[in-house]
């Protein structure tokens, strides 16, 4: 590795993770309290991850009551590298194209081929933080199960340590191929962040579809069962053949030291090294013809005619234009459109495409919500209150203006403009997310129509007081020193701590109608659900009013 | 119109005090300018005026209302144009007029009127309807300068303004603060631009390692200097007395 490259990895994991800035206010001991805050953020999500992990358990009791234990580390490796490929290919897409320290590198001395495998590195990094909490639990359950020895550790750390390289790898040869022919002028930006959703739910389609078939298959084959009992790798040679390296991986690890486990860690291992070194390849081709024109801006010069101007200059309501210019800063800027508008899209779009996959297998399921239709009723209001936090839009929203703070701050904006224009601005997603929804479910039951007024009035209701636990959280700790929009948006810590505390009023709501529904029926628990929403709405718009007051005056 | 009494700023627990107990004031319909080298205060003095930055000590009042105690009705007065014009570049030139204007609530009319005359002053009215990113360093000054002038503030506050205009928006800024002030207004602007302060400014302070060392007229800063032919050496003598 050559000087520069190493460089621009350091330089390029500091600015990620804001090394310097956290040494800096250590040593002044300047920001202690919301780094305490951080951490008991992360706690709190302990919880319901144990619970997971418990969960997990009894999956992995499952498959060794039929002796197929492989298959067990098969699906933990399968999951963590597909969540690294999803969350991957919106990641490398900010990252490679639309950070704001690229008009800075290009000038320099330096190849695209070191860009970009800078770049990867510290992506790699931030995918640990995605891989890991998901991958941990299956290899310790697995490892403690079956009583593993040394080799399997060894093996389970060479596998965590490359696994999020070559679905890594995938996510930027795709998306950099993407991009050099997505090149096109006009609305660029907007047609990309379109075609990539439509391109990540394709892709995801057909891995589901893949996966499906292969089971399917194997399923109604004659000698099934005899097989299953023989081969204690069936399900994972039959079933992993899709996911062909998170077979390698699981093989090795269920072989160990013998020279099958040496030979299938090096196929895992290797094909990540071999792949980055082709993607690195690649990256010299052709990440500048993807790039250089991401980097203009077109402009229509002259076309802009003073009378054309003119017209459009008009007065408005502060807080419409307070949303207006929120939405237009999200629809305007791919990072931001991508995780929010992604965030509250791709669930409704799976639960569609899953319904409309799965067939005859979930005809039971629908005969159960179709008998409990109360409990799909409060289910989804709750689904689109969560786009309140899913959204990210009010954990974020003082942290985005960034540089342009000053703006806001200098400004005679009052604070009700402040907290009513930004919520807003979210909430119209939460009624696109609604509706998205609504018509997922139509796939699964055909909803009366009072029923999905009630949803999406509930739902878009309870989403208020989330989205303003979200700004609440932001304007205490505003992070606006960012330099990739992508920081302000999905290395937010604002965003975790928000949907910690989200998520226990999500959870204490849902427990409260659970207790309920059996002796008061629906109608009370709404009831219930509108008394909470309005107190809490208010309580949180007086906390509101007053801490924007005080901390756009204290800010620094 | 501003008046500033023991203002106080220091960084580090008090080890470094960028402003150091300062005070002055700007009267109405004058222009007063703000010179110093760098790192001498001068920014932190705006910021703090603007409420960017909250002062350690010392007060601002703008006619009689303190800046920090009554924030609204303060930043409604004002209108600030910072050094480094960082807007938001993925709007169009337009919707950022339109962001600002509605903010002061400026109605249709009048915003319309100003901002025709404005863009046109600063040659930017074809560019209205591009995205900002586009702009180059100066049309984007030159859009902020639109945005602050539209509200039609009493205090005009610019921090370098000069920076990145062309000669000849330069000189159109220099006749819009002339204007401003013979309509009973005031500017207070920091330049490094010798020449543009001794030419326009009524009264002129000179701050230096957060202390204001001169104030006055140009009359009264030769009084104080041994050099007495040009502003350059009045500032280079004083400050490199200190």
């Amino acid at each position: 590795m050559n000087n520069k490259l190493l460089s621009l990895i350091r330089t390029d994991l500091n600015i990620t993770f804001g090394l310097s800035s956290i040494a800096y206010n250590l040593k002044n001991k300047k920001k202690l309290l919301p780094m305490a805050m951080i951490g008991l953020a992360i706690i709190s999500l302990l919880p319901s991850y144990l619970l997971m992990i418990r969960a997990l358990g009894s999956f992995y009791d499952a498959f060794r009551q039929i002796g197929q234990q492989s298959y067990f580390l098969h699906v933990g490796i399968m999951s963590a590298q597909m969540i690294v490929f999803v969350l991957g290919m919106m990641y490398v897409m900010s990252k490679y194209y639309f950070s704001n320290d690229l008009p800075q590198l290009v000038p320099l001395p330096i190849k695209p081929s070191q860009i970009v495998g800078s770049k990867f590195v510290s992506l790699m990094v931030s995918e640990y933080l995605t891989s890991l909490p998901i991958i941990l639990p299956f290899i310790v359950i697995y490892g403690r199960g079956g009583n593993e020895g040394l080799p399997y550790w060894i093996m389970s750390l060479i596998t965590v340590v490359t696994l999020p390289i070559l679905p890594l790898v995938l996510a930027s040869v795709l998306i950099m191929v993407f991009m050099k022919y997505t090149n096109i002028k006009g609305k660029k930006d907007l047609i990309r962040v379109i075609s990539a959703v439509f391109f990540i739910i394709f892709i995801i389609f057909v891995q589901i579809k893949i996966n499906q078939l292969t089971s399917q298959n194997l399923m109604e084959s004659e000698s099934f069962m005899f097989n299953l009992a023989r081969d204690a790798n069936l399900l994972l040679n039959q079933i992993g053949i899709a996911f062909p390296t998170a077979m390698w991986g699981a093989l090795a690890l269920s072989n160990g030291f013998s020279p099958s486990g040496i030979l299938y860690i090096l196929l895992f291992a290797g094909t990540g090294v071999v792949g980055y070194v082709l993607m690195i390849l690649l990256a010299e081709r052709i990440f500048f013809d993807g790039l250089i024109g991401n980097i203009e801006v077109s402009a229509r010069k002259g076309r802009g005619r003073t009378g054309d101007s003119a017209g459009r200059i008009r007065a408005g309501n502060p807080i419409i234009t307070m949303a207006k210019k929120e939405l237009l800063m999200i629809f305007k800027t791919p990072v931001y459109l991508m995780n929010s508008v992604g965030g509250v899209i791709i669930l409704p779009v799976l639960l569609a495409i899953s319904m409309l996959t799965g067939g005859e297998a979930y005809e039971p399921m629908k005969d159960m919500i179709m008998e409990n239709r109360e409990v799909l009723v409060l289910g989804s209001i709750g689904i689109i209150a969560s786009f309140g936090i899913l959204n990210s839009l009010g954990a974020t929203t003082f942290s985005r203006e960034g540089t342009n703070m000053w703006i806001q701050r200098t400004l005679p904006i009052r604070p009700k403009v402040q907290i009513v224009g930004r919520t807003l601005s979210s909430i119209s997603l939460q009624v696109l997310g609604g509706l998205l929804l609504v018509g997922g479910i139509y796939f699964i039951v055909p909803l009366r129509i009072h029923e999905v007024i009630i949803i999406l009035l509930f739902g878009v209701c309870a989403s208020i007081p989330l989205t303003m636990i979200g700004m609440a959280v932001d304007i205490l700790r505003p992070m606006t020193g960012w330099t990739n929009p992508q920081q302000a948006m999905k290395q937010n810590l604002n965003v975790i701590i928000s949907m910690a505390i989200g998520t226990l009023f999500i959870f204490g709501a849902g427990f409260l109608g659970y207790i309920l529904l059996p002796n008061y029926g629906i109608w009370s628990i709404l009831g219930v659900y509108a008394v909470i929403i309005v107190t809490a709405t208010g309580l949180l718009y007086k906390l509101l009013e007053n801490m924007i007051s005080s901390k756009f005056i204290n800010m620094e | 119109m501003l008046k500033i009494e023991g203002l106080v700023k220091s960084y580090n627990k008090g080890e470094i005090r960028a402003v150091d107990n300062i005070g002055l004031e700007v009267r109405d319909g004058e222009i007063f300018g703000f010179l110093g080298p760098n790192g001498a205060g001068k920014t932190t003095t705006i910021k703090m005026i603007v409420g960017l930055l909250r002062p350690d000590e010392g007060e601002i009042l703008l006619d009689g209302i303190n800046v920090w105690e009554d924030p609204m009705k303060a930043k409604s007065m004002i209108s600030y144009v910072p050094d480094n014009p960082e807007i938001y570049d993925r709007l169009r030139g337009i919707e950022y007029l339109n962001f600002i204007g509605d903010m002061y609530g400026i109605p249709t009319e009048e915003r319309n009127e100003k901002a025709m005359q404005l863009t046109k002053t600063f040659n930017i009215e074809d560019s209205l309807g591009d995205i900002i990113s586009s702009y180059s360093h100066g049309m984007k000054q030159k859009l902020v300068l639109t945005a602050a002038l539209m509200s039609n503030p009493d205090l005009f506050i610019l921090d370098e303004p000069m920076v990145g205009l062309d000669p000849k928006s330069a000189f159109n800024l220099k006749e819009i603060m002339r204007t401003m002030c013979n309509e009973g207004k005031s500017v207070f602007f920091s330049t490094h631009v010798m020449e543009v302060a001794e030419k326009l400014c009524d009264r002129i302070a000179i701050i230096n390692k957060g202390k204001i060392i001169a104030m006055g007229t140009m009359e009264e800063l030769r009084k104080t200097a041994q050099e007495k032919e040009s502003l350059e050496n009045i500032f280079l003598e004083l400050t490199e007395n200190e």
